[in-house]
């Protein structure tokens, strides 16, 4: 039962695992930096989610030709390209705001900042 | 679809390269596992037919988004590094132990990997993109069909999005393009 679940749905488990990795980041980092990247993790295995579920058993890429079908599904792809700009906007300002929290603190560890904030 | 041999060896990939993201100490190092967790994603997208997402993953995940952490990086100072991996937080953890099973508890509900009658893959808004997509657009990528002329308002809406970064990120930084 649970070895036929990971045969047909292991690209799903692999989503799990995927934001359960990206989680754990964002939460047990120290370094502000780790933690965007935590993010990043977290946000790719939502794209994994959607990508699998746009997949066709030998579907050819949705450009539409004379006799190629089947096609995968075109409308998840154009959701995570939209999804992978915005992500990388949302690393840009993430980033900015990183740099000038350290050009203000000195340090990007979690802990001292918060000791630094309570003083 | 059964697993394929490169299927398993890319998820197997990708998944390593997460954990040493987050477990890596130095953060160059854990930039450096995380672009290469973007290649092995990009090439995934490939092998699961999605050669326009696996493109752009490409470019941006693994190309601008390096340039941006490193960037940051060369900014900033590293943390002290006197060991290779940081030591588990075991309460966080188990905190993520905890949702890893219940959102692992809904995937059985999920079609299998490659249904033709999934509602995605079998559903009228895909049939429909796939059997108008060229008469009413005259694209045959469908895909940059539904970007560019179905979801085109989606697609400006993105413009905005990256507009708006461009300018926090600008005033963040107390840059000035125009002096």
């Amino acid at each position: 039962m649970t070895l036929d679940l990971l045969t047909t749905h292991y690209n799903y488990y692999a989503v799990v695992l995927l934001l359960g990795i990206g989680l754990y980041t964002v939460i047990e980092s120290r370094n502000l930096v780790k933690k965007v990247i935590g993010m990043n993790v977290f946000q790719t295995g939502i794209f994994l989610f959607f990508i699998t579920l746009a997949y066709r058993a030998g579907g050819n890429p949705p450009v539409v030709t004379e006799g190629a079908g089947p096609y995968v599904s075109p409308l998840p792809h154009v959701l995570i390209l939209t999804a992978i700009v915005v992500g990388v906007s949302l690393t840009a300002v993430a980033l900015a705001l990183v740099v000038r929290v350290y050009s203000e603190y000195g340090t990007l560890d979690e802990h001292t900042l918060e000791e630094l904030y309570h003083d | 679809m059964t697993l394929s041999l490169i299927e398993a060896v890319l998820l197997v990939f990708v998944l390593g390269c997460a954990v040493g993201a987050a477990l890596l100490k130095d953060t160059l190092a854990a930039v450096m596992a995380f672009a290469a967790y973007s290649l092995g994603v990009s090439v995934l997208w490939l092998v699961l037919q999605a050669p326009d997402v696996g493109l752009t993953e490409a470019a941006v995940g693994a190309g601008i988004m390096t340039v941006l952490f490193l960037l940051a990086l060369s900014n900033t100072a590293s943390p002290d590094v006197d060991r290779l991996f940081e030591s588990i937080g075991w309460q966080t953890a188990a905190l993520v132990a905890g949702f890893v099973l219940l959102v692992g508890a809904t995937v059985p509900a999920l079609p299998a990997i490659g249904d033709p009658n999934s509602a995605v893959v079998g559903g009228e808004v895909t049939q429909y993109y796939l059997e108008n997509a060229y008469d009413q657009t005259e694209v045959k990528n469908a895909v940059t069909a539904v970007l560019a002329a179905y979801r085109g308002f989606d697609t400006l809406g993105e413009g905005v999005v990256v507009f708006s970064a461009v300018v926090v990120t600008l005033s963040v930084l107390r840059r000035e393009v125009v002096a």
